[in-house]
């Protein structure tokens, strides 16, 4: 026990994390921007809606361009389209949060267990794996929304994530595979460490930064799917939703045919495009982290 | 788009040239308007149809769920409906160039020159074979066994069909029955080709008629069985090409368009312009709107859109034609479950709704605010009721004080925070729901969640993902609150019986309404009686005898039941809807105008045989 402490200590003490991970932000512009979109989100999300009170409509202001009063202008019902995207950011964030996280629980545990145990443990986690991969995620969601409620994060969280969770137990399963190969996971074996410590203390930590990579991707295609389930209008009404807005400037509104409802449009989708930008310029200091070829070159 | 490209150049080329040479030939233009012949000189008329969306593979067979067929075109009809209120019989004349009724039936005059686009003649044989196969399809009969003699005005029963010679046909009512609307329904019934169809009809197919129409209630029962089951064959049944009377016959169908030719052999050919019709597919509002803003569609049928979008199409070279719409946007109520089986609350939330501000919103080119609750359109109702009857309805304007005291009357309390409770102490709240693609219903809705959450009855808007579920749900008493069209007229016993007809438990037999509460159509669940003035009445028996009772004398039943909605709302009406049109006066001229309602009621087609829709 106390070797294996040492030894990941002195794992640790050659490159602390948070050091770590700030060369790693700060090396390139590119990722600092990411970061700084990423929590600029996350803000937004959290202490946006703080700023403002229910939603008001004016009938007598439909689609009105923008102005003082309305910075973005106004939608279908001459509600301020700035106060819905702000508002709307927190389903999104929070829905592409939960989805990680239960993607993470799912498939960072059958990954590690997976890959570790081998053997009939992995076939049968892999053949597992494999059916949830072959469920079609959106046709299932568009199924799901006509007996459910998709009205709370909650749900459409785990949802999204019970069947986005294949794509990364593969990854952390053949990453487990590469370690559990290594020296240290031998000595920790030979030390006779429990698989509990070996698959929490050992083998996590470093499949961690590659766990949230793959997450981090799989975020991006969780926000495109909610919001495109929104888009079609197959999920509870709500005014801030994102994907409505953009439903409603398209189908309601004529965003395509006239330019009066082009922000309205616009808003929510430069939103998605601006987040996923900054997840993917953000992705770029997690793969360098990760990639000790990459951490060598610098 | 699927049309491919190079078709759409043959188009451009085509309708180019026609331009081109109507504007080098003003003289023999001007010649073909005044005779006010077509001939096929017009081009290619390019429209959609709102009714009938193109369906890859289906059949061209008119019975079909979604036939590649058009009404109007390739459709055809003995005369098509006015859409009159004053005369819900009056008709424009198709294949049935006059008629006279009777006691006992219908005797038309067939066209002189009647034919099918194959150039063999229509005859009593084709009547005939159409209006059997009607009773296969739902639109004729069973309704009148065990020696009934009234009917509800939906359903024709014909118990003979006789060649009297020289394209005069006899069309013999059931014995006993006595239907008002029987010669609307007989002449707009759809007539198909003997020779295609009368090979998917048993040869007892009459006998089978007859057992329906007998007094044995088995047999009759049997009968129908067997007919509704042979429709089904028929409704599948695909025919090798399209043999038309219309106008136009079927040339191609593809994913993206029907191509319709101009069918040489129509009995009005040369009063018919267009060379050609294409009829585009389409997935939604916003693709019309597209069509339209590029100025692709001669004329574009009544589709919800904004204000924006209504002026872009006008910049685009549309005129707007206006028709009238029996047809009212409402929210209605499942009255099982509480609170909105009371009264008040149903008034309550009539008064805290402005439909003025929904109706902006949710249909503001095609929607006008109603007036109040009646069971009919704005329009109508007031061409019915007295000023005094009027005068007593109840406008609903705007009121929340008063929606508040009706709560507080009815036991609700407000708590500190606004919040309305209900009288066993549970917060208010509400789903109002709505059907996914209905974009007026979901723009309404925000109003209404809006207002009513500002008066402190938490509603949220929830969205159903297609009409057909809404329809299963709302009949199996999902929903309590949700969006339901009314006031379906003009004939004004189908607008009540849109209201206390099936949806509320009601069934008509023998034109005596009985109530149900526990049918399984029933969603309203309405009381089968209200007091109104002091005197007791049964809206649906009321409604009932609407059906079986002349135009002439329907005021005073009329102004009882309209009476009854306004006091009771069983629904709240919203908005009266305009049947908003557009044509474009670039290839083609003499559209019919605003103000010209029995055309206007039927698609482009008919316009045409009538001699309108001239080519430039």
């Amino acid at each position: 026990m106390a070797a294996t402490a040492t030894l990941a200590a002195s794992v640790r003490s050659r490159r602390p994390a948070l050091t770590a991970f700030r060369k790693a932000v700060t090396r390139k512009p590119g990722r600092i921007i990411g970061l700084a979109i990423i929590v600029f989100f996350v803000l937004l999300a959290i202490c946006g809606p703080w700023f403002y009170g229910r939603l008001a409509v004016d009938p007598n202001s439909l689609y009105a361009a923008p102005s003082a009063k309305h910075w973005l202008g106004t939608d279908f019902a001459g509600s301020d389209v700035l106060q819905e995207v702000v508002t709307g950011a927190r389903y999104v964030l929070a829905t592409a949060a939960l989805s990680a996280l239960f993607t993470s629980l799912f498939g960072v545990t059958i990954g590690l267990v997976a890959g570790y145990q081998r053997g009939l443990t992995d076939s049968a986690l892999m053949r597992l794996t494999d059916f949830v991969l072959t469920i079609p995620g959106l046709p299932l969601l568009i199924i799901l929304s006509t007996v459910w409620n998709f009205g709370s994060p909650w749900k459409m969280g785990l949802i999204l994530g019970v069947t986005g969770w294949g794509g990364v137990a593969r990854a952390v399963r053949s990453q487990a595979l590469s370690l559990r190969e290594r020296g240290f996971l031998e000595a920790a074996r030979g030390l006779g460490l429990s698989r509990r410590h070996i698959l929490l203390k050992e083998m996590l930590p470093n499949v961690a930064p590659y766990a949230a990579m793959q997450l981090m991707l799989s975020m991006i295609a969780f926000i495109g799917a909610e919001v495109g389930l929104f888009f079609l209008g197959l999920v509870p009404f709500s005014s801030t939703n994102w994907g409505v807005m953009l439903n409603q400037a398209v189908f309601s509104g004529g965003a395509m045919e006239t330019p009066s409802a082009l922000i309205y449009l616009l808003a929510p989708l430069v939103c998605i495009l601006v987040l996923t930008l900054g997840i993917v310029l953000f992705l770029d200091a997690i793969d360098e982290l990760f990639n000790p070829r990459l951490r060598e070159r610098v | 788009m699927s049309r491919p490209k190079p078709l759409v150049a043959a188009i451009a080329v085509a309708a180019v040239a026609a331009t081109a040479l109507s504007a080098c030939s003003s003289s023999s233009s001007s010649a073909k308007k005044t005779n006010g012949g077509g001939g096929g000189t017009g081009g290619v008329f390019t429209s959609i149809d709102a009714n009938n969306k193109i369906t890859a593979g289906a059949p061209m067979n008119p019975y079909n769920a979604s036939p590649n067929m058009f009404k109007g075109y390739n459709w055809m009809q003995l005369a098509f409906t006015k859409n009159d209120p004053s005369d819900p019989n009056a008709v424009l004349p198709g294949l049935a160039a006059s008629w006279t009724s009777s006691d006992s039936g219908l005797t038309i005059q067939l066209q002189p020159n009647a034919k099918w686009s194959d150039g063999t003649p229509v005859t009593a044989a084709d009547i005939k074979t159409s209006l059997a196969i009607a009773y296969t399809q739902g639109t004729a009969g069973p309704v009148a066994s065990a020696g009934g003699t009234v009917v509800a005005g939906s359903n024709f029963e014909v118990s003979d069909v006789k060649d009297l010679g020289g394209g005069k046909i006899e069309i013999d009512q059931q014995p006993g029955v006595k239907n008002l609307y029987f010669q609307r329904l007989v002449l707009t019934a759809t007539i198909v080709n003997d020779k295609v169809y009368a090979g998917q009809l048993p040869a007892d197919i009459w006998t089978q008629i007859a057992a329906v129409q007998g007094t044995d209630p088995a047999a009759a029962s049997a009968a129908a069985d067997k007919l509704a089951a042979e429709g089904k064959t028929i409704a599948a049944f695909s025919p090798a090409k399209d043999v038309s009377a219309g106008p136009f016959v079927e040339t191609r169908v593809n994913p993206g368009e029907a191509l319709l030719d101009r069918n040489q052999y129509f009995y009005a050919a040369n009063k018919i312009s267009p060379k050609q019709v294409i009829l585009r597919s389409y997935s939604g509002n916003q693709q019309i709107w597209g069509y339209m803003n590029g100025g692709e569609l001669d004329y574009a049928p009544y589709t919800s859109m904004p204000t924006n979008i209504l002026n872009q199409v006008l910049k685009a070279g549309y005129t707007r034609i206006d028709a009238p719409s029996y047809v009212s946007a409402s929210i209605a109520f499942n009255e099982k479950q509480a609170p909105y089986n009371l009264t008040p609350v149903r008034q309550a939330l009539a008064y805290v709704i402005d439909r003025d501000a929904v109706t902006k919103v949710g249909e503001p080119v095609g929607g006008i605010t109603a007036p109040t609750t009646t069971g009919l359109v704005g329009s109508q109702s007031d061409s019915i009721l007295s000023a005094d009857q009027k005068a007593a309805l109840n406008p609903y304007s705007p009121d929340p004080a008063k929606a508040a005291s009706l709560l507080q009357g009815a036991g609700f309390t407000k708590d500190s925070s606004g919040q309305w409770h209900l009288p066993n102490g549970q917060q208010w709240k509400i789903t109002l729901q709505t059907v996914n693609g209905f974009s007026d219903w979901i723009a309404a809705s925000t109003i209404v969640a809006n207002e009513l959450t500002a008066f402190g009855i938490q509603t949220t808007a929830a969205i159903t993902a297609d009409f057909a579920t809404y329809q299963k749900e709302m009949a199996a008493g999902k929903y309590a609150v949700g969006w339901w069209l009314v006031a379906l007229g003009p004939q004004t016993d189908m607008a009540y019986a849109r209201i206390y007809g099936s949806a509320d438990g009601y069934s008509v037999t023998n034109g005596q309404a009985a109530h149900d509460d526990n049918a399984a159509t029933n969603w309203e669940h309405t009381p089968a009686s209200y007091t109104v003035n002091g005197q007791s009445i049964d809206p649906g028996q009321l409604a009932a005898q609407l059906s079986t009772t002349p135009v002439s004398a329907q005021q005073p039943i009329i102004a009882q039941l309209a009476a009854a909605t306004n006091q009771e709302l069983p629904v709240i009406q919203i908005w009266n809807y305009t049947h908003v049109m557009f044509d474009l006066d670039k290839r083609f001229t003499n559209y019919p105008k605003t103000g010209q309602d029995d055309l206007l009621a039927n698609p482009p087609g008919v316009w045409m045989m009538q001699g309108y829709v001239q080519g430039k």
